[in-house]
């Protein structure tokens, strides 16, 4: 019986050296370990347990990525505060990779930089750590006590998880639909669906999906309670990687007899618009379902959403066209990267004529720093989660949809289909 | 503060539905002390839990408790929470929650055998979670010998230091 994804990522990391099964308990060697603005809970943790003195050490200082990344800048003293700590704390241990005095999303940041590779075994401290299955990697989040054990060992305990194979097929039109893709899945099949699982990525409509959609589809693994969430390795992941870092690295495939827990087929051609209702990731109709709810806010960004193609679509649609009276737009590239590409390509100009607020980079918009809903407001986004309160009040509504979407509820002051509103579509 | 598996837990139930996220149990960028976060945890989901809740008292949920970030349910343990069974947790909180460590049990069922403030006896030695009132009783399964031992040795942390120590003293 062959392997998934999973079991040979895990197999290659096992401590024990054996090849694995899902399901069997193991200790991993890590091959890379994210922390970012809460590294200083992770200190204060090791403190507690008896280190007096914050850690001893880390394990590999050529392994242990410090990323301050949601407060940067510093959104309060407090938060100011915290940075001069981890500056010192980064210096103390000999942290190498450590991005300071930079706004933007470490999930982002993490496969610009080429610091996470195809093949590997990367853990962070932040849920959506599961992002780098877009470019072949095993990675996942973990907790601030696991990566205490992490940045002493570089080991940790791991289930090795069963995986489900998901076939996405069908023909990638002119505007990104990983979005969509997403909350289409956990619309019908809930969103634990994976509970504790692997999803794999595969179909013929994988070929086409640039990075920036495979990078959304794979960060949302973890709303529907994916521990991975791996695309294969192809021409486009090989070119992404080759333009970022020299390191060697062995991609990993599944073998054509591997075991799955079940196998999920998604005809994208038949898939309509879809939104997230309030309050639950899994609570999915199609935009027609709601459309003419007038909403307040809508939001690009986040580590789901805030990359090149989820802003090109929103400024294509906006060319000539304007916000809708009242509505607030706000949008927030997910790193100075992407920012820079879009100023580069001209975005940022159309959004700003049309009526957006083009916010510095970073996870502001989503796990929220900026643009906090009143009672009673309605906001739509292309951002990770729609949590009750997620936003401020708890009497306001948060709407989950693709950029697209989002981008049509903008200039029609509601939510509507984006054909009614595009016809260019 | 240690967790002994072996000793059975007794206590008050609240009750919570499906898909529980950690923005509802740990508002931290709302709210920014623990004294602020225990006034205001869950109550996205039920507002009188942070008024009334009391040490000792043990929550059931549905599935896919602690959804969402991986945030610790530390503030649970503060208002005195002794003890979560759920039909499914988030991998993350499971996690999180044994390497505090704090009881949580995976336990098939457990919303269909109790209700809302009856009283549930957790015996992790005997795998069984019972209502102590109907006498209705679902199996808690064994946790795996690795995570045994982080209870042991009173959560992931203290194992960390542990294993670091030994390891200082053979060198």
């Amino acid at each position: 019986m062959g392997q998934t994804i999973a079991e040979k990522i895990f197999s290659r990391h096992n401590l024990a050296q054996q090849p694995v099964r899902a399901g069997e308990f193991i200790g991993a060697r890590i091959d890379g370990a994210m922390c970012h603005y809460q590294f200083m809970d992770i200190h204060d943790l090791a403190v507690e347990a008896g280190f007096k003195d914050g850690f001893p050490r880390v394990w590999n200082t050529d392994r242990v990525f410090l990323l301050v990344d949601h407060h940067q800048p510093a959104l309060s003293q407090s938060y100011a505060d915290d940075n001069v700590l981890i500056r010192k704390e980064a210096g103390r241990l000999g942290i190498k990779h450590f991005h300071d005095a930079e706004p933007g999303i470490a999930h982002q940041m993490m496969p610009d930089y080429g610091l996470v590779r195809p093949g590997e075994l990367v853990v962070g401290n932040d849920s959506h750590t599961i992002a780098y299955g877009a470019i072949n990697a095993g990675s996942t989040g973990i907790t601030r006590a696991d990566m205490l054990y992490v940045l002493l060992f570089g080991e940790l305990w791991f289930q090795v998880p069963k995986s489900i194979r998901v076939v996405l097929e069908g023909r990638q039109p002119g505007y990104p639909i990983a979005k969509d893709i997403i909350l289409y899945l956990a619309g019908q099949y809930g969103d634990d669906f994976a509970q504790n699982m692997a999803l794999e990525f595969t179909g013929s409509l994988v070929p086409q999906l640039s990075m920036d959609s495979r990078m959304c589809l794979s960060t949302h693994g973890v709303e529907v309670a994916a521990k991975l969430a791996v695309f294969p390795f192809d021409e486009k992941t090989r070119d992404y990687v080759a333009a970022r870092t020299d390191k060697p690295y062995e991609p990993v495939a599944a073998d054509p007899d591997a075991a799955y827990e079940k196998e999920i087929v998604v005809n994208v051609d038949e898939m309509p618009f879809v939104v997230a209702k309030p309050h639950q990731f899994g609570n999915v109709g199609p935009v027609d379902e709601v459309k003419g709810i007038e909403i307040d806010q809508a939001q690009i960004g986040s580590c789901s959403n805030g990359r090149f193609e989820d802003i090109e679509i929103a400024a294509r649609m906006l060319k000539g066209r304007k916000v809708a009276k009242g509505v607030r737009f706000i949008i927030s590239p997910s790193s100075q990267q992407v920012y820079l590409q879009c100023l580069k390509a001209g975005l940022i100009e159309t959004l700003v004529e049309s009526g957006v607020h083009v916010v510095t980079p970073g996870c502001g918009v989503c796990q929220p720093k900026v643009g906090f809903l009143a009672d009673g407001e309605v906001c739509i986004t292309a951002t990770t989660r729609n949590f009750k309160g997620r936003k401020g009040s708890l009497n306001a509504e948060i709407y989950l949809g693709g950029p697209l979407t989002v981008t049509a509820a903008a200039v029609a002051g509601k939510i509507v289909d984006p054909k009614e509103v595009f016809d260019e579509l | 503060m240690s967790f002994d598996l072996n000793r059975v837990i007794r206590g008050r139930v609240w009750k919570f539905g499906d898909s529980v996220d950690t923005d509802s149990i740990n508002p931290f960028y709302l709210y920014h002390t623990m004294e602020e976060l225990k006034k205001h945890t869950l109550e996205s989901f039920r507002p009188e839990f942070p008024k009334e809740v009391q040490p000792g008292d043990i929550i059931v949920a549905g599935r896919n408790f602690g959804c969402g970030s991986h945030r610790p349910g530390l503030v649970l343990r503060e208002v005195g929470i002794a003890a979560i069974v759920v039909e499914s947790a988030s991998r993350l909180f499971l996690r999180n929650t044994i390497a505090l460590p704090m009881p949580i049990f995976v336990a098939r069922g457990i919303s269909d055998i109790v209700q809302d403030a009856e009283i549930l006896e957790i015996d992790y030695p005997s795998n069984i979670a019972r209502n102590v009132g109907t006498g209705a009783s679902v199996a808690i399964p064994r946790f795996p010998p690795m995570i045994e031992q982080i209870y042991e040795y009173g959560g992931l942390p203290q194992l960390a230091r542990q294993r670091y120590l030994a390891e200082k003293a053979v060198r």
